[in-house]
């Protein structure tokens, strides 16, 4: 068997399920009276329990069974949960997370989760504080009779021996039992069957059986119920009070669940669906070319052909890509949680808020902006959100409020990170900015762009900014690297004692890219189209001067101009009568770029990049162009 | 012929495993279903020589599941999947007329041998 595969799927569903573990004892902490968590919590646990087991992780599996038990006590009422019952899971599932993970790379004779195990199975057998609840409904086996049937004479004794070492040696009796009720009335078992699931239950057991069949087609059945060590029939030992056997359970109505689960989902691997991508990507590149030389025969059967294949191109790519898409609940699910233990672990109340979980973003960005988003909440919570002395003082309600949401907006996801904090303190970030010489001297007042530009610098910290929490790890700048990468943007407003929001904003799929295809000197540029508002003609715009910097005054409003040529540090030439003006717009700021001519559109294939040294920080990628030339891509917001 | 087999289980890691092990046995696997739900819709559409049943998944557990097919099937060769330690949902899924079970961690030889017990 392919373990590697095995190992793979292991991981990836322990991980999902000991997310939702996370997410339902959060959901069971606020609503203790609520069935459900614990209902969901119990099958997750189980799962993981079981897959732990057929992957040979005991120690795992061990944990995972005495999480189990825990949790079935809590669902029968055999134990009631107390103030540390919540925490005792979520550390039972850090523990199995840790586990899972050491298991996947290593096997998990490393995985020690400490006392854990025992002080899991102490809380699961815990006298109950009231009256346990009934179990539910059909899940015991049928009570032993209160009144002893009458002794009857008739048919054969049939005794029966499970083999000792056989799994459920009880459950293999009852099918035992089941055979030979097969052949005719079985009555006086001994033990009876309800003992059968008993501790003291040695797999022995004896009934009489009332039918025509042979002895040896008898012994035949029942044998073949699998781990019976030995089947005899005739002697009679029937030594106490014979019983009736228990009829079969009748079949009530079970439960309906209003509607099925019609998923049809497969899961894929990431690997397989970049892989896809690519040879998409491939595809359109060709597919380019192919309408290039279309081009030189207008009309022509190639023209026809190139149009038919372009769409069928299209559209495959625009499936590949839907089936890229993951809802961002995905990589949110995780977060609740983490703000809990933080805010805990500062003394701080915050009440996190989720909003538009379901919006859907490419897995590859999805699965890279996790570690940012926590880094911006955790900020959030450690540096934004006061004490709740304080938040008193200052006049607000002690429990300060995170909200992290995502919306739809055009192309592009934004994902905000709220807090009703005290926002950030702008003069000491500008002193601890001109004491290091990021900022001039004389400047009095920072704007949000300028504090994000600020913060946002390599190992930029403040003193109060160093804590236990957010002060060690990514900063600001490793985030916003990020963000970048994918063709994302980031925002930052913050006022004091309101609070502070963070912004970014994604793309939706990075793979394919639309792009408007600039010429600057002999060089070849491509600029997001997601990102262009309009293009205007440089040369007939009127030019004039904010704060010393040149801008264009289009229909009544003022935006700085970018030369491209001066900022590719192109030699200055003869340069064409008109020139295009890209006028482009991230969040609510805008720029005019100028470039030398536009060449057009063009569907492109981001590919990985990384900038030779000495390169101005203006690009986010690269890529082949149709006729395969390379070119770089300009990242929006360098320019504006 | 071949026989077919439905297997249900929530967990694609289970399903994948147990597929596994009954395709190289050469039984070929018609169908999956990842809820008690499901079980029985396929069942009913599938009409499966045999069905591997986990006994915890969400929308309708497999005991329930085993009731509902046997209602109407009574023939039906249900195999039951459990854990270590369910053993008083085992009995009550043999009352609902689960013809045999196997206890995970699965060996492949001990899934094969309940599966010729079932199919037997």
């Amino acid at each position: 068997m392919d373990q590697a595969r095995y190992t793979a799927l292991f991981l990836a569903e322990s991980r999902e399920h000991l997310g939702a573990c996370n997410r339902l004892l959060l959901e069971w902490e606020r609503d203790p009276s609520a069935r459900e968590p614990v209902d969901g919590l119990f099958r997750a646990i189980h799962t993981v329990k079981g897959m732990a087991g057929t992957m040979g992780y005991g120690r795992l599996a061990d944990l995972a069974h005495r999480a189990e038990h825990l949790l079935d006590s809590l669902r029968s009422g055999r134990v009631v949960a107390t103030a540390g019952t919540v925490d005792l899971l979520l550390r039972a599932v850090d523990q199995l997370e840790r586990g899972v993970e050491i298991a996947a790379a290593d096997g998990d004779a490393q995985f020690d989760a400490g006392d854990l195990g025992e002080i899991l199975t102490a809380a699961a057998e815990s006298p109950a504080a009231v009256a346990p609840l009934v179990r539910k409904k059909g899940r015991r086996a049928p009570p032993a009779p209160d009144v002893e049937p009458p002794v009857r004479e008739i048919g054969r004794v049939v005794q029966v021996e499970v083999r000792p070492g056989a799994i459920m040696r009880g459950a293999r009796a009852y099918l035992a039992l089941r055979r030979a009720e097969a052949f005719g009335a079985v009555t006086g078992v001994v033990p009876p069957p309800a003992a059968f699931e008993g501790d003291a239950f040695d797999g022995r057991f004896s009934f009489r059986l009332e039918s025509e069949a042979s002895d040896a087609e008898i012994v035949e059945a029942i044998r073949a119920a699998g781990e019976i060590d030995a089947v005899t029939i005739g002697a009679d030992v029937m030594t106490t009070a014979e019983w009736q056997v228990p009829s079969a359970a009748t079949g009530g109505v079970a439960a309906r669940v209003e509607a099925a689960a019609r998923s049809g989902q497969v899961r894929v691997d990431r690997r397989r669906l970049d892989a896809l991508m690519n040879q998409v990507g491939e595809l359109v590149v060709a597919r380019n070319r192919l309408l290039e030389l279309a081009q030189a025969e207008p009309g022509g059967e190639l023209e026809a052909l190139g149009t038919r294949i372009s769409r069928l191109v299209s559209d495959l790519q625009s499936e590949i890509i839907q089936a890229r898409m993951t809802p961002v609940w995905q990589v949110f699910d995780r977060f609740p949680r983490a703000v809990r233990d933080l805010a805990r672990q500062l003394g701080k109340q915050v009440r996190f808020e989720m909003e538009g979980e379901g919006i859907e973003l490419d897995r590859a960005i999805l699965d890279e902006i996790g570690d940012p988003l926590l880094h911006v909440l955790r900020n959030a919570v450690d540096h934004g959100i006061e004490s709740p002395e304080e938040r008193v003082a200052a006049g607000k309600p002690a429990e300060g409020r995170v909200t992290l949401s995502a919306t739809r907006e055009r192309s592009s996801v934004a994902i905000r990170i709220s807090d009703d904090g005290r926002g950030i303190d702008r003069t000491a970030i500008l002193a601890k900015a001109k004491r290091e010489g990021a900022a001039a001297a004389d400047l009095e007042t920072v704007s949000d762009d300028m504090l994000l530009k600020i913060i946002a610098r390599p190992g930029f910290t403040t003193a109060e900014q160093l804590s236990s929490v957010s002060g060690r790890g990514v900063g600001i700048d490793v985030v916003l690297t990020r963000v970048r990468a994918h063709g994302g943007t980031a925002e930052i407003a913050t006022e004091p004692g309101q609070g502070t929001t963070f912004t970014l904003r994604l793309p939706i799929t990075l793979a394919i890219l639309r792009a408007l295809l600039a010429r600057v000197g002999g060089e070849r540029y491509l600029l997001p189209l997601s990102y262009v508002a309009e293009t205007v003609e440089y040369d007939t715009q009127p030019v004039t001067a904010v704060q010393g910097r040149e801008a264009l005054v289009l229909r009544d409003q003022v935006i700085p101009t970018v030369h491209l040529r001066e900022l590719l540090g192109v030699a200055p030439s003869e340069l064409p009568l008109r020139r295009p003006g890209l006028v482009i717009e991230v969040g609510d700021r805008r720029s005019a770029v100028v470039v030398d001519a536009l060449l057009g559109q063009q569907e492109v294939v981001v590919e990985p990049f990384e900038a030779p040294r000495g390169t101005p920080p203006l690009f986010s990628g690269a890529t082949i162009l149709a006729d395969g030339t390379p070119a770089l891509i300009l990242d929006a917001a360098a320019l504006v | 012929m071949s026989h077919t087999v439905l297997v249900c289980d929530d967990a694609i890691f289970m399903r994948t495993m147990i597929s596994d092990i009954l395709t190289q046995a050469g039984f070929e696997v018609v169908g999956e279903a990842e809820t008690g739900m499901q079980a029985v819709e396929k069942y009913n559409q599938l009409k499966p020589d045999l069905v591997t049943m986990d006994i915890v998944m969400p929308d309708m557990g497999g005991i329930d599941a085993v009731r509902e097919i046997c209602r109407d099937h009574p023939d039906a060769k249900i195999l039951m999947c459990s854990a270590m330690g369910q053993q008083a949902l085992v009995v009550e899924a043999i009352q609902a007329g689960a013809k045999d079970f196997v206890v995970k961690p699965f060996q492949p030889s001990r899934v094969l041998e309940a599966v010729q017990r079932v199919l037997g």
